[in-house]
């Protein structure tokens, strides 16, 4: 027996998905997913509906079984592994309560199965209230609860045999906006002292990027990108991911030919820029190439400063906070997104229809590698 | 918020009310005043005669009968919902949309023939000499008696009850939360556990309900007693009809009548305070 081997293997990753493959007949909800979760990872698996992301989970822990492809659980394989042969909890979107148990009996059921003896189950049960702060909730009925103490309730039930591993499946979107942020920092703060892996499912971007390590992006199931929530907003992979984060302007362009020492000239419908060689090292004039620039790092100025960049027309305009996007079309009609704080903007004529020059540092245009293969 | 009637919504209960009024509620004040009179040469005289109730229920008789109908409904009743709980089960679970719909007009089909007749045809079956014991003749055991006894009785309230149940927990299983099967698997809990741990317990109310309406048609039952019991020892419902037949004694068949309902209204209102009873404070 190869014993080395395995422990290697269970110290790198405690999920690996081996080109899984899921099907529902001829449909095809998960395509090759090939990706590691690392242990004590905060790992978010977002996109829209039907992306595959709820498939992908359902696999991990159990109620589906793959087509194709390889899963393995802290290095076993476990394909055609009953779900209550696994040790993976999870937190479903309705959050599955047993209406017809206590509080408490929730949280002891799991124990239960296993077989813990009465003491022993009140006392950990007890232990888990408590962590949760529903201690005084203990022997209410589920229906009488509020939303997010009924959240803290699902919560404990899933952990009280204190797992591995725990799932997720887009368990705040029952709730207001602003019990969902609490619930948010209330997860965070658990998956850190637990020191366990949460593996997180959600269509929201804000609750993927504000606590997971990782996040993976899904589409029509594909993973589209995988990476640390920074690295997936600075660099988004393809068209799709910078269409999905919803903030970056993406250009379609043509390389015309080198620009000093480390740049490319870059022109596209409306206009022209400069790529930097760090981001396209090798080109070729007529070459095409895909690239974005984020909506924050776009300036603006007015028609008569003299400044070099696109003509556009504003369009419209939407609050977010403490800055607001501003929506602009070019000549040629593309739509541009600038954000700007709501001092820089008071110093320019935003009435729509009025006209500004939107310009770019060469610096902050990334290429999307996945379209420039 | 408690919602006041409209008067809308008063016109269109109308129809209800009267039908109730005119067919339940004066007969059953009728019945409750019948009981008061007196019987003298064949003739009912209106009066508030207590000696019917007293006359009746300080007989032993009736008291064995009054077990024996229980306990046979209860028995029924029980019966009928294990037998119909896996039937009920693969119908919601295991089966298509396209099955289910079948499953369910062939549990409608049996209400297309008199009980009566289906009866009669149980006779033939279950006699010393009928079909079953023929078929068991054959490989060397019986005559068993399955008739004129306790066994027959239950046969035909099993029959009577059996699709009706079937379809009230059928109904009932379709309600309950996939999500709940899922996470009890989940939480470690196997197939058949999860059955009795969650199906059951969520499915409550139908399950009651079904067996509490097997209980009060086995309960108040002619049928079967009289051409699958022999009708000796007698039950409630074959009491009324041998006091309305010997002397004209309608008050004390009476008397009867108001127990049975007022057991079944005892039964129907404990069965249905626990299926809606809740767990916790």
């Amino acid at each position: 027996m190869k014993v080395d081997t395995q422990m290697e293997v269970q110290s790198e990753a405690i999920v690996r998905f081996d080109n899984v493959v899921k099907r529902f007949g001829s449909f095809v909800a998960v395509k090759k997913a090939d990706f590691e979760i690392g242990r004590g990872e905060f790992l978010a698996i977002m996109g829209s509906s039907g992306c595959g992301k709820t498939t992908t989970l359902r696999m991990l822990a159990g109620l589906e079984d793959p087509s194709e492809g390889a899963i393995y659980l802290d290095g076993e394989k476990v394909n055609g592994k009953a779900t209550w042969d696994r040790d993976t909890p999870m937190v479903w979107q309705s959050l599955a309560l047993f209406p017809f148990l206590t509080v408490q009996e929730n949280v002891e059921f799991a124990l239960k199965m296993r077989g813990v003896g009465k003491e022993e189950r009140r006392r950990r049960a007890e232990k888990w209230l408590e962590k949760m702060q529903i201690t005084e909730f203990a022997s209410r009925n589920i229906n009488q609860l509020s939303g997010g103490q009924k959240q803290r309730v699902a919560l404990a039930r899933a952990l009280v045999t204190e797992p591995k591993i725990l799932l997720l499946d887009e368990p705040l979107s029952a709730l207001d906006a602003h019990l969902k942020v609490r619930m948010q920092a209330v997860l965070s703060n658990l998956q850190k002292d637990l020191g366990i892996t949460f593996v997180y499912v959600t269509h929201s971007m804000s609750e993927a990027f504000s606590m997971a390590d990782r996040v993976v992006i899904m589409s029509r199931g594909q993973i589209e990108q995988i990476g640390t929530p920074e690295e997936i907003y600075r660099e988004p992979y393809n068209r799709f991911v910078a269409e999905f984060l919803g903030s970056a302007n993406i250009f379609d362009g043509t390389v015309a030919g080198p620009s000093g020492a480390d740049g490319w000239r870059v022109t596209f419908d409306g206009g022209e820029t400069v790529l930097p060689k760090a981001e396209l090292p090798d080109a070729s004039a007529g070459q095409a190439v895909t690239f974005i620039v984020s909506a924050e790092n776009m300036q603006l100025s007015r028609p008569d400063a003299g400044q070099d960049g696109i003509a556009a027309t504003i369009a419209g305009e939407e609050f977010i906070g403490g800055t607001a996007m501003l929506f602009l079309e070019t000549d040629t009609g593309q739509e541009l997104k600038v954000q700007k704080s709501h001092d820089e903007l008071a110093l320019l004529n935003r009435q729509a229809g009025a006209k500004l020059v939107v310009h770019w540092a060469a610096e902050h245009c990334h290429i999307l590698p996945g379209e420039n293969k | 918020m408690t919602k006041r009637p409209t008067f809308f919504s008063l016109i269109l209960s109308l129809p209800l009310l009267i039908w109730q009024l005119t067919f339940f509620l004066f007969p059953l004040l009728f019945l409750v005043a019948i009981s008061f009179w007196t019987v003298r040469n064949f003739q009912m005289t209106p009066d508030l005669n207590f000696g019917n109730w007293e006359r009746v229920l300080s007989r032993g008789v009736f008291w064995d009968a009054y077990l024996r109908t229980f306990i046979l409904a209860t028995a029924a009743a029980a019966i009928t919902s294990a037998i119909a709980f896996p039937a009920s089960y693969a119908i919601s679970f295991k089966m298509s949309e396209k099955a289910k719909r079948w499953m369910i007009f062939i549990l409608i089909i049996p209400f297309f023939t008199s009980y009566l007749v289906r009866v009669y045809s149980l006779q033939v079956f279950l006699s010393d000499a009928g079909i079953i014991n023929a078929a068991f003749a054959y490989i060397g055991l019986g005559p068993f008696s399955m008739l004129n006894n306790a066994f027959g009785v239950i046969v035909g309230m099993v029959t009577l009850t059996l699709p009706l149940v079937i379809l009230l927990q059928t109904f009932s299983l379709n309600f309950v939360n996939r999500d709940l099967i899922e996470a009890a698997h989940n939480l470690r809990c196997g197939r058949l556990r999860t059955v009795f741990a969650v199906i059951a317990p969520s499915a409550k109310v139908g399950l009651v309900i079904a067996a509490l309406f097997s209980f009060i048609l086995s309960f108040g039952d002619f049928v079967s007693p009289l051409y699958l019991g022999g009708g000796n020892p007698p039950t409630l419902s074959i009491m009324i009809t041998d006091f309305t037949k010997s002397g004209q004694q309608w008050p004390r068949a009476a008397v009867v009548a108001i127990m049975m309902i007022a057991t079944l209204l005892t039964t129907a209102f404990a069965a249905i305070t626990y299926a809606y009873k809740e767990r916790g404070k």
